[in-house]
């Protein structure tokens, strides 16, 4: 079964993220974000959202561990700052209710939601600037980069919580995160 | 999802062997978790449970008599009528946070008692996953006889329900046969009407809380709201029969959720609107305005305070 880890970032959220993958069968495991990084296997790594970027504990070494990462709100922001991207406030905070228009069809993390897709967001701070190697692949009128991914790499953000009942895709997200995760390990198994 | 008969035997069993032949508490606050977990206890201990409901005054209308109903078959129910208590603990006091901190404190008091005469050697709680999760961070406290374990030395505490979220607690309630009264009761917080006006807790604006929340709770069933509500946020100007009035503001809060963790303001239509205000203004003349509000969690709570 495919192992995936939550990171809690301190989010509100954070627990409905590990019951979206439990109601979807996968083996979850919710881990505080300063667990040492050498302590971690799994097949794919969800970095939750939270309060504060100065909170975000042993994060960026999640990076570097060759599984793919799914970035949700602060855990996509944290990505684009530790890449070389940026981070900064928005003009107009995203809260309920944004309609997000997709901007590549064929990316393994939300493609398939195109052309657009409603979502539930709650954020004050959005990435500005993708980091080098990435493509910016949704949008909105409140928030220019919704979504972002790097499929060489597979790391992946989303602006908005898939993970929220409101969203009304959310589950997709975590299927095609899934699907990233068991095609990266497959030769291993 | 959990499977919910699965779910019940097992916890029944398993409240069984950790109880034994001891005597154990649980605070029932009429809610869904709480009456869910009590049910399951009895289930499983039967009058070795007590359930004790205490009766803050800050209920809804109808609410004590409902729970007396409701948990009839249990013979060791006890209501305990702390009104008068909780009300002058209260007064005076208009911090938000400080009016929730006297009504845990008072719980736990009241609550103390009672555990103390049954000579309780465990306490069951009705603890689901997002409590506890909540908990662990510094959002809230839930339950309003958290601090209780540090006042007795209770051999354990069971909590049956903790790996569940609320939805999945209406699942086992409906299989536990638990009336729809129970199982489909809209959330209500700990505090009850306290955090539902802003400001102090008088006598006069408990009055107008509670039957505008009568109101509201009446005129929305039929939006089927995951929870509807009424808070009394202030004072403005009105006037009624030639007289200027400087009366109360009651805010209206209906909202569509699946766990409370977001919640969309529910679009109602101007002829429910109207009734809704027209019932509250009429029968309140405290009462200068009804406001609807149409905010979504996020940004805003579901609760006022």
């Amino acid at each position: 079964m495919t192992h995936i880890v939550v990171i809690d970032n301190h989010g509100q959220f954070t627990h409905l993220e590990q019951r979206a993958l439990r109601d979807m069968g996968v083996d979850v495991e919710l881990l505080d974000n300063d667990t040492p990084p050498e302590e971690i296997d799994a097949d794919g790594i969800v970095l939750s959202g939270g309060p504060d970027m100065d909170d975000i504990g042993n994060c960026p070494d999640y990076l570097d561990l060759d599984v793919p990462v799914l970035g949700i709100c602060l855990g996509m922001q944290l990505i684009a700052d530790q890449l070389g991207g940026r981070v900064g406030g928005g003009e107009y905070g995203g809260y309920a209710d944004v309609t997000v228009e997709i901007l590549d069809d064929e990316d393994p993390l939300i493609g398939s939601l195109a052309p657009e897709t409603r979502v539930w967001a709650s954020h004050a701070d959005e990435v500005k600037e993708v980091p080098e190697g990435f493509a910016r692949t949704a949008t909105s009128d409140v928030c220019g980069v919704e979504a972002m991914s790097d499929t060489e790499r597979n790391l992946f953000g989303v602006q908005w919580h898939p993970e929220v009942a409101h969203t009304e895709e959310g589950e997709a997200v975590f299927e095609n995160f899934l699907a990233v995760c068991d095609q990266q390990s497959a030769p291993r198994q | 999802m959990v499977n919910p008969e699965e779910f019940i035997e097992e916890k029944i069993e398993e409240i069984a062997d950790e109880v034994g032949e001891k005597n154990a508490v649980i605070g029932l606050s009429g809610g869904v978790d709480s009456s869910t977990a009590a049910a399951l206890a009895y289930e499983a201990i039967g009058d070795q449970l007590t359930a004790v409901y205490v009766d803050t005054g800050l209920m809804r209308k109808g609410e004590t008599d409902e729970i007396r109903e409701t948990f009839d078959y249990m013979d060791s129910l006890r209501i305990v009528d702390a009104k008068h208590r909780f009300l002058e603990e209260l007064e005076g006091e208009t911090d938000p946070e400080e009016k929730r901190h006297i009504i845990g404190e008072q719980f736990i008091r009241e609550f103390e008692t009672v555990a103390r005469e049954v000579d309780a050697d465990y306490l069951v709680q009705g603890t689901i996953y997002p409590d506890r999760i909540e908990s662990e961070g510094t959002i809230k406290s839930h339950h309003n006889v958290g601090g209780l374990p540090e006042r007795i030395d209770f051999d354990g505490i069971v909590e049956p329900m903790r790996d569940l979220y609320k939805d999945e607690v209406r699942e086992v309630a409906r299989a536990l046969d638990l009336e729809e009264i129970i199982s489909e009761r809209m959330p209500f917080p700990g505090p009850g009407l306290a955090v539902r006006i802003i400001g102090e807790v008088t006598e006069e604006k408990l009055e107008v809380a509670r039957e505008a929340n009568h109101v509201v709770e009446e005129e929305l069933e039929e939006y089927e709201p995951w929870q509807a509500l009424a808070a009394v946020i202030g004072k403005a100007t009105g006037v009624k029969g030639d007289n200027r009035v400087h009366g109360w503001v009651v805010a209206v809060r209906s909202v569509e959720s699946r766990d409370g963790m977001t919640a969309r303001a529910q679009e109602l239509d101007w002829d429910t609107l109207q009734r809704m205000q027209s019932r509250i203004t009429g029968a309140h003349e405290n009462v200068a305005r009804v406001v609807y509000d149409v905010t979504h969690k996020p940004p805003a709570t579901i609760e006022y305070e």
